[in-house]
């Protein structure tokens, strides 16, 4: 079995991307999908540590994946949201990049 | 005699139903409001003869160890203010106490108020709110029965305010004259001032004793649970409302101005209702003022004096029929707080009825004259009496009753009144109070000479007697101030004076002191002759005596300039006071501690909303920052 401290790597390099992506990116539907990939870099921290993680008694230890299962069904639900917003915003002002959608503030 | 409440609820009822139906009945509703005292009239006489047949033994009655008469209470509870029982929680009642004070108040407010009434009938004929004043009428009647039949202090009080805010709308009946309306909210402040007192007064009973029953109150004083400080306080303060409303110096200033409203609004509130609210409040709460060494007794007796006097000498020279009456009357509320004073409790009340009755009708006598001749001026009238003679007779029965010849009323009430002051007060007030008393004489012999003798003049040669409504409550009340005062006699009979029937401590029957008697005799009949020399006859002229006191006589003119200092207090000290109040209030208060931290959280405001930049990764930055903060912290506490 692969090493968990890979996974861990693999899931920290892909949360820093994700990151990345959220504060660089001018388009909405980019910084969505960097939300998407932080989201995943979670899911994969989870499971991998599920999987690392020793059982009790016969059974091994679900929580991992039941979390990440919530976190998809979570993502899921957000990203139709978040794209049914950045498409209203679309339609009002021609644009979804962030910078010039700027109306709440002082 | 329980059912003693019914007598100020018939007004009660009446007011409201005159403003709401008067316009469908006839006479606009004034109807109404004359039934309704009626009705009270017929109930005071079975309170009377209920009175008269109780004893001790009869449910709720008692012979009151403060007063020594015959008391019955009757009371039902209002509310509990907080929880029944516990400690702070004040218990409210509505309740009627009757004893021999109340009886004669509610005869002399009830009989009065119905013979004006009837009177009003005529004299407010035509008037475009004839139905307003009635109902006002009716609940002025109501408000002053109220507060002669309330047993606990707060009832009193409300009552006592209602009587105030009845004479605020009678006085300023016809506002739209200016001087009415000022002349209105004159009466409403100045009486406020005492008011206050009052109510301080019986807050610090109420602290005392716990409950506002005036009978726990006077227990509480004879059994010594108050002490004699608090109740020598809270009686001044009593009586600092009891000056306000019955217009004792200082507090007289309004009662001259009162009369802008209608004349038989004067006659209701200088007789009936109103001043003698005053009056019956020392005499109600009497075991207050006499207790222990009975010190605000001497505040009574030198505030009635001053009164008394000041206000005699100002009814000397005023020129206006209606401010004759209205000084005179100033003055004798002087000395009837003179004689409650001078412990003359029973003389007190029995001038109160015969001041009552004589004034009522002395007033209702000038309402007929400006009625018929337009003219309030007593300069303008004279020889009246060839063409009005029924009220040149009734006024004439009033002014020798109040001017003190024998066998009418106000002879025998002033003359009980001389004997109380000389038993009890030393001989400065003896003299005084003769004194006063022979002014009276002279100003009371004055008006009616000036008004009704002498020859007629052309301008008023169109006058004519007033109608019978006005006339016939002028003869009753007339018929009374004749042979009111022989009730003050025992008669062979189960009767034994009116000082067996209201008395303080113990009743007295009627005596009399020969050389104040004779004295106050020979002063009256003697005023009354040298007032018809100068005023009738011309036989000698004041002119002399005007010019070699000039500057005395300016000073009295001018009513002791009370006016103009009063004036020369609102404009010089209490308005500048209001407008650094004012400031103080604009600077400090709104500027610096409203504004101020309004101002101070809009500059943060300011300063702290720059953080807000609209874009996105200024904000992923932050949480980004904040997460791993929140993080290494996280990590730090554990390890």
């Amino acid at each position: 079995m692969v090493d968990l401290v890979y996974f861990q790597l693999l899931s920290a390099a892909l949360f820093i991307i994700g990151l990345y992506g959220v504060m660089a990116r001018r388009s909405a539907v980019l910084i969505v999908m960097s939300i998407e990939l932080m989201l995943n870099a979670v899911n994969i921290n989870l499971i991998a540590a599920a999987s690392h993680m020793e059982g009790t008694g016969n059974f091994a230890n679900f929580d991992g994946q039941l979390i990440a299962i919530f976190i998809i069904t979570v993502a899921a639900a957000e990203v139709g949201l978040a794209l049914a917003i950045i498409l209203r915003i679309y339609r009002n002002r021609s644009t979804v990049n962030v910078d010039e959608i700027n109306l709440m503030k002082w | 005699m329980e059912w003693a409440w019914l007598i100020p609820v018939f007004s009660f009822a009446a007011a409201p139903m005159i403003v709401i139906f008067g316009r469908f009945l006839p006479g606009k509703g004034a109807i109404l409001s004359i039934l309704a005292i009626g009705g009270g009239f017929a109930v005071f006489w079975f309170v009377l003869d209920s009175w008269l047949g109780a004893n001790a033994g009869t449910s709720g009655c008692f012979t009151s160890e403060n007063t020594g008469m015959l008391t019955c209470d009757y009371e039902r509870s209002w509310f509990n203010a907080g929880v029944a029982g516990a400690v702070g929680s004040v218990s409210l009642h509505w309740g009627i106490l009757i004893d021999p004070l109340t009886i004669a108040m509610l005869g002399l407010v009830t009989f009065v108020a119905l013979m004006v009434q009837v009177y009003s009938l005529a004299y407010m004929k035509g008037d475009p709110r004839f139905g307003w004043y009635f109902a006002v009428h009716s609940l002025f009647a109501a408000a002053m029965l109220t507060l002669v039949l309330a047993d606990n202090f707060l009832m009193l009080y409300v009552a006592w305010e209602l009587v105030g805010i009845c004479s605020y709308l009678l006085i300023g009946f016809w506002h739209e004259r200016p001087a009415a309306r000022e002349a209105a909210k004159k009466a409403f402040i100045v009486t406020r001032i005492g008011d206050v007192g009052l109510l301080i007064g019986i807050l610090l009973i109420w602290r005392e004793v716990g409950t506002f029953s005036m009978l726990d109150a006077f227990e509480a004083v004879r059994t010594g649970a108050m002490s004699q400080g608090v109740t020598t306080v809270a009686a001044i303060l009593l009586f600092l409302g009891a000056m306000g409303k019955s217009a004792q110096v200082p507090f007289h200033v309004w009662l001259p101005d009162a009369m802008e409203g209608p004349t038989p609004v004067s006659a209701l509130i200088h007789a009936a209702t109103m001043v003698i609210a005053g009056v019956f409040l020392v005499a109600r709460t009497f075991p207050l003022f006499e207790a222990y060494d009975a010190d605000p007794l001497i505040v009574v007796a030198i505030v009635g004096l001053v009164t008394a006097l000041g206000a005699a000498t100002i009814a000397l020279v005023a020129t206006d029929l209606k401010r004759i009456l209205a000084y005179s009357t100033i003055s004798h509320l002087g000395l009837m707080m003179l004689s409650l004073g001078a412990f003359g409790y029973t003389a007190a009340i029995f001038h109160l009825m015969a001041h009552g009755f004589s004034k009522a009708l002395l007033f209702l006598g000038a309402g007929s004259v400006l009625h018929s001749t337009e003219f309030q001026e007593t300069g303008e009238m004279g020889g009246l009496r060839k063409v009005m003679p029924v009220t040149a007779i009734v006024f004439s029965i009033g002014a020798l009753s109040l001017g003190g010849i024998p066998i009418l009323a106000g002879f025998w009430s002033k003359d009980e009144i001389l004997v109380a002051v000389n038993d009890n007060r030393n001989v400065t007030f003896i003299v005084l109070t003769l004194f006063t008393a022979l002014l009276s004489a002279i100003y009371m012999g004055r008006a009616m000479f000036l008004v009704f003798f002498g020859p007629l003049k052309d301008q008023n040669s169109h006058a004519h007697e007033s109608p019978i409504l006005m006339t016939l409550p002028m003869i009753l009340l007339g018929v009374l101030a004749l042979g009111f005062g022989l009730i003050s006699f025992n008669w062979p009979g189960s009767f034994g004076g009116i000082g067996t029937f209201i008395f303080f401590g113990h009743g007295e029957s009627f005596h009399f002191e020969v050389w104040l008697g004779a004295l106050s005799i020979i002063m009256a009949v003697g005023a009354f002759i040298a007032a018809y020399m100068i005023y009738v006859r011309n036989s000698f002229s004041l002119e002399g005596v005007r010019a070699r006191n000039s500057g005395f006589l300016k000073i009295v003119e001018n009513k002791y300039y009370f006016d103009e200092v009063y004036q020369w207090t609102i404009d010089r000290v209490v308005l500048v006071f209001s407008r650094f109040i004012a400031y103080f209030d604009r600077a400090i208060v709104n500027d610096i501690i409203v504004n101020g931290p309004a101002d101070a959280t809009r500059k943060f405001g300011i300063l702290i909303r720059l953080h807000v930049t609209g874009h996105v990764y200024t904000y992923t930055l932050a949480m980004a920052i904040g997460s791993v903060g929140l993080g290494l912290f996280v990590w730090l506490r554990v390890v």
